[in-house]
């Protein structure tokens, strides 16, 4: 959809809102922030007010026989999970409308604008941030235990508990669907089933929990964003997820997402839940987060073959070998085979 | 291993130019040419463009050491496999079906191997300098292709 449409669709939309706007206020600025595989993200002003619109268009790309989330919720179950972690306290935007995919800007939300700093190699290393990066992974610790403490019950019917086992046949049959099966990624997923642990319990994760979907101001934690990839699964692994060596931003130093300590990440999860996973247990999330990035990677060059994306797609396909080496590189740390 | 970056030869009386002499002048001529002339994403792309050329370039230089390696893993682990077909996804095929014992001797193999495909498709990955210093003890290519990028 061309941004003059998507304007005036936006303007009939919000009319009917409860934004504070004078009659025959028009969307100004409307700017396209990012692309993804599945949806759009575009900023604007309404009066004064700024914010953003989440949207799938309508020629949504899918990749056929993708067993597993890796194309995340809907756009409607993904607002919805923002709202269950907003009542959590956890820094996310107020949701002011979500609209079904019979709309005319098509499956959406419109949100609000939090500022802040969204770009990891901003905020990374910039000295504006230093006192912000100091108490960020106790902030990023606590605000999972946050999202932890969600009711289940209150999850839509797209996020169903699913064991472990489940989830490995799943993975099993994408590697397979793929037809490109690398020995590190197969001997990773043999490793994470004989080292699954046992009667973990079930809670909502974010799922990807990660610097890049971190935003941050120079006091520190200020939203957290993209939520499509929640799902039910034990609490380490939101936290081993952000601990990854790919999410580290080359501060492999710093393995709380390339800016915090294990034990400011666990502290700050503790002050909120009462308990927290030891940090030997993350390691295990560590291995199944390289192996999730390793399938991503593969779902690119799977979307590049299929006509779809350009040059980037087909180059982030060869970064699964950085993802094979994070597999064989844990697995030999971990010290049991 | 060969060199990943190849330079002109000055000398006046060559007149051949390899391969990886040309991918060099397009990775040059698409750095120094194209990129700045572009704009956003076609500037990003093109950047892309460029560090893919550089993909090509080390693996013309480091995939016939792959290959050996895969090979010389295949015979020793799938002896009664079909080694006029790709041997790679044997291997993996014989590791789902937990034909091959995942022992030191074997992670010693996916060790190397990763050495090589991260020196070739990333050579910079941050975590890849770590694992090189942890497993010098191995005997690759990938060592001293590490250095040279």
């Amino acid at each position: 959809m061309e941004p003059e449409a998507l304007a005036e669709h936006l303007n009939l939309t919000l009319e009917g809102l409860a934004i504070d706007h004078p009659v025959g206020t028009r969307v100004t600025n409307l700017t396209r922030l990012s692309g993804g595989a599945n949806n759009e993200t575009w900023r604007f002003t309404w009066h004064e007010t700024p914010l953003i619109l989440r949207r799938r268009p309508f020629s949504a790309e899918s990749v056929e026989n993708l067993d597993g989330n890796i194309l995340g919720l809907s756009l409607v179950d993904e607002a919805h999970i923002i709202q269950l972690a907003a009542q959590t306290s956890v820094p996310v935007p107020h949701i002011y409308t979500v609209l079904e995919t019979s709309h005319h800007l098509g499956e959406s939300f419109v949100m609000a604008f939090i500022p802040g700093e969204s770009i990891p190699q901003h905020w990374l290393n910039a000295d504006a941030f230093s006192s912000a990066r100091k108490g960020l992974a106790y902030e990023c610790g606590a605000a999972l235990a946050q999202t932890h403490t969600v009711d289940c019950s209150q999850l839509p019917q797209s996020i169903k508990p699913l064991t472990l086992a489940h989830r490995f046949d799943g993975i099993q049959r994408r590697l397979q669907t793929f037809g490109d099966v690398s020995p590190a990624m197969q001997f990773g997923l043999n490793w994470l089933i004989d080292h699954a642990p046992e009667d973990v319990p079930c809670v909502l994760l974010h799922g990807d929990f990660r610097t890049g979907n971190l935003l941050v101001n120079e006091q520190g934690l200020a939203g957290i964003l993209d939520w499509e990839l929640a799902h039910q699964g034990p609490p380490a692994e939101d936290l081993g997820y952000l601990c990854a060596h790919v999410w580290r931003f080359g501060n492999i130093e710093k393995p709380v997402g390339g800016f915090g300590e294990y034990a400011d990440l666990l502290a700050g999860y503790r002050s909120i839940a009462g308990w927290a996973p030891d940090q030997e247990s993350l390691k295990y999330w560590e291995v199944f987060a390289a192996l999730n990035w390793g399938l991503v990677c593969q779902t690119m060059g799977a979307l590049w073959h299929s006509g779809s994306g350009d040059i980037e797609r087909a180059a982030v396909a060869r970064r699964r070998s950085e993802a094979e080496l994070d597999l064989i590189y844990l697995i030999d740390a971990w010290g049991t085979l | 291993m060969g060199n990943f970056v190849t330079e002109r030869d000055d000398s006046t009386t060559a007149t051949s130019v390899t391969s990886q002499q040309l991918l060099q002048a397009v990775k040059g001529f698409i750095a120094e040419t194209v990129t700045p002339a572009l704009s956003d994403r076609n500037q990003f792309n093109a950047r892309v463009a460029a560090n893919v050329i550089g993909i090509v370039q080390r693996e013309q230089a480091l995939g016939p050491a792959l290959s050996a390696l895969d090979n010389a893993a295949f015979s020793k682990w799938i002896p009664d496999g079909a080694p006029d077909q790709d041997v790679v996804p044997q291997i993996s095929q014989a590791i789902a079906k937990r034909t091959i014992e995942p022992d030191t001797a074997f992670l010693d193999y996916l060790k190397q191997r990763q050495l090589l495909l991260s020196a070739i498709n990333n050579p910079r990955y941050a975590n890849r300098a770590a694992a090189a210093e942890k497993w010098r003890y191995l005997d690759t290519d990938a060592h001293s292709a590490a250095d040279t990028r």
